[in-house]
């Protein structure tokens, strides 16, 4: 297991200067574009504007902030140990280890330490510790100021999916979605092949290789190519952010959307919500994750599948659509790169998702 | 635009009655219909009421969508009680047909997920509706309460006045507006929609039942984030009841989590008003004229 990992570190490490020469470059073209963007840029336009943080470099240092629910230094030691294998500095902020009952510290203390990390030009990248709940009461009293002039990566999912989108939809930054601190297995050398690939396919984005999944084919899956910026997270969550200042921008861009612990009947209603805030019309793909059903109560049983319920709502549209992609409340929940375009391709035989550009 | 009213009902008008979302066998609608009847109304019990369906829903988005739009199409129909919520609106909004009502409205009752026929009426066609008990509440020897009787005395056209003890959390004051309202999940997920609320002047009424704790938090985030407090005339909190944790305890009451995201507002909050899932549900005009007095002494909504 040690071995495959440090191969392909090396391989990362061969492709990084390369990558971040050109996200540099990205970031300083889109850099002159920005204060023009009220003024013309709309909808296909925007996906131009999206400014990739600089990949990380050996040495850079990685700061990991508990913006939701709390965690305790114990259990956050294996993504420590491993994040540090990878050549990165860990700066743990003042949430580890803190508790205000369901909250890694109190609304103040949270925000605290994840201003703290938005603004150190030393942290390259903030990984968030887990999810639960607590960003969204945090979200609009941070000041994002310096994020927005060096732009870092932000990492994590479920909850995060806040902080996804309101930096995407404020800032046009890309972002990573992707497992956190609380996913890392325990010990390596006894973790399953796909917990080893999905933690590598964190550092493997961070370090700005070009990212390609593929998705076991599915017979619900709509067929079709097409390209687009790549947006999404916690369907639930993303239902809460409409009407918000962090609402989920969708016009010509790939959605995936993923979520756990929901009963059809609610799956369903936020799929009406999709459709009903026309986040749906102009979509270019919707990508599936994994979706961990609540089952119907006896004699409540809803009478469709997941499947059904989705391709209930797309039936108008053209753009392809993909079931069981690997990202989610799960073990294969790889990393995206959102507000990176991809290209999503789904045929008889495949469904791949390629990072482009 | 300028809100209407439809007509109260006279002694021998038509109640129409359907399930538009969740199944409901007929024995438990019976009692609602029997107190209808006794009330002096004719009762006329949608296919929906009648359905041998097997899973969720009382029937197809089909047949429930044809039941409700023949009622609101039948001139005959004077109002049209909702026997109960679950879900199922969501679905067939949008291919709801309301042309006729429009020009000739009627009332609509129920709540829970009827919040989304009531939400949807008022935004778009400023036509008053009854935020009211269901078929469910007639049941177990309540037909004869307070509360659904408030519901008789509202399709009779006598003009509301209730009172409410006093609550700790309150904040004094008086305001008038048009009343809108309901369940706080489903308000939450109109927003961006078509059906969304409009909240600017109101006196803004929310309940639910059996949320997370941190959901609740995170629906009225939603409502604050949007925008929809912040020109409120007036807010009544209703029930918050069966409210479920999380195994790592979110450490507030459901009222402390809603009292803590009001704080920053001025205008005047009576919590604890009778309107919830449980037996506790006064009859609510959504668009009609209040005035809510809240004073040390407990809290009063009456109509204008």
């Amino acid at each position: 297991m040690a071995e495959y990992f440090f191969n392909l570190s090396a391989g990362v490490f061969c492709t990084m200067d390369r990558k971040h020469f050109l996200a540099a470059a990205t970031t300083f073209i889109t850099g002159t574009a920005i204060p023009f963007k009220r003024s013309f840029a709309r909808n296909s336009d925007e996906e131009l504007l999206y400014r990739k943080p600089p990949y990380l470099k050996t040495g850079d240092t990685i700061g990991v902030a508990s913006p939701a629910g709390f965690i305790t230094h114990e259990e956050i030691q294996p993504a420590i140990q491993v994040m540090q294998s990878w050549g990165y500095k860990i700066q743990l902020g003042d949430t580890i280890g803190k508790r205000d009952f369901t909250f890694g510290g109190t609304d103040e203390e949270r925000r605290n330490d994840l201003q703290k990390m938005l603004d150190d030009p030393k942290i390259k990248a903030i990984m968030c510790a887990r999810g639960g709940y607590g960003s969204l009461r945090i979200v609009d009293d941070l000041n994002w100021t310096k994020f927005k002039l060096n732009p870092k990566w932000v990492i994590g999912f479920s909850d995060i999916t806040v902080l996804h989108n309101h930096i995407h939809n404020n800032f046009q930054v890309a972002t990573i979605h992707s497992k956190m601190t609380n996913s890392f297995p325990d010990d390596w050398n006894l973790a399953e092949p796909i917990q080893i690939e999905t933690i590598i396919s964190i550092q493997d984005a961070l370090s700005g290789k070009k990212m390609k999944y593929s998705a076991v084919p599915n017979s619900a899956n709509k067929r079709g190519t097409s390209e687009g910026v790549l947006v999404g997270g916690n369907l639930k969550t993303i239902e809460t952010l409409s009407g918000t200042a962090s609402d989920i921008k969708t016009n010509e861009k790939i959605l995936f959307v993923e979520d756990t612990g929901e009963y059809l009947y609610s799956i369903d209603r936020m799929f009406w919500n999709l459709r009903r805030t026309g986040k749906l019309k102009n979509l270019k793909g919707l990508v599936v994750g994994g979706f961990k059903v609540k089952p119907d109560d006896p004699g409540e049983e809803f009478g469709k599948t997941l499947q059904d319920i989705v391709l209930e709502k797309v039936k108008d549209f053209k753009f392809p659509v993909c079931f069981d992609f690997p990202v989610g409340h799960q073990k294969n929940n790889f990393a995206l790169k959102c507000g990176v375009k991809h290209q999503l391709l789904v045929t008889e035989k495949e469904a791949t998702l390629t990072e482009i550009i | 635009m300028k809100i209407k009213i439809p007509p109260y009902l006279q002694k021998g008008d038509t109640i129409g009655i359907v399930a538009p979302a969740g199944f409901m066998p007929i024995e438990k609608i019976q009692t609602c219909i029997e107190t209808l009847d006794s009330w002096g109304y004719n009762i006329l019990p949608g296919a929906t009421t009648h359905s041998n369906s097997q899973n969720y829903f009382s029937g197809t988005d089909e047949e429930r969508l044809s039941d409700l739009q023949q009622m609101l199409d039948d001139r005959s129909v004077k109002a049209i009680l909702c026997a109960r919520g679950g879900y199922g609106i969501s679905r067939i909004i949008d291919r709801i047909n309301f042309k006729k009502f429009i020009k000739h409205p009627k009332w609509i009752i129920g709540f829970s997920d009827i919040t989304v026929l009531h939400a949807h009426i008022f935004t778009n066609y400023k036509i008053a509706s009854l935020h009211a008990p269901m078929a469910a509440a007639f049941n177990d020897g309540e037909f004869n309460n307070p509360y659904i009787l408030s519901l008789k005395d509202a399709l009779e056209g006598k003009p509301a006045h209730y009172e409410c003890a006093p609550h700790p959390f309150n904040k004094l004051g008086e305001a008038k507006g048009e009343l809108v309202g309901g369940n706080l999940s489903l308000l939450a997920h109109l927003i961006g929609t078509d059906s969304e609320i409009k909240t600017r002047n109101k006196i803004l009424f929310l309940e639910d039942v059996g949320e997370y704790l941190y959901n609740v938090d995170r629906l009225l985030l939603q409502l604050k984030r949007s925008g929809k407090f912040n020109k409120l005339a007036a807010l009544i909190i209703g029930g918050f009841t069966d409210s479920k944790d999380t195994e790592r305890p979110f450490g507030k009451s459901v009222y402390d989590i809603i009292y803590e995201q009001l704080a920053g507002y001025k205008y005047p909050i009576c919590f604890g008003f009778p309107v919830s899932h449980e037996k506790e549900n006064f009859a609510l005009k959504i668009g009609v004229k209040y005035k809510l007095s809240i004073t040390e002494n407990g809290s009063v909504l009456q109509e204008i």
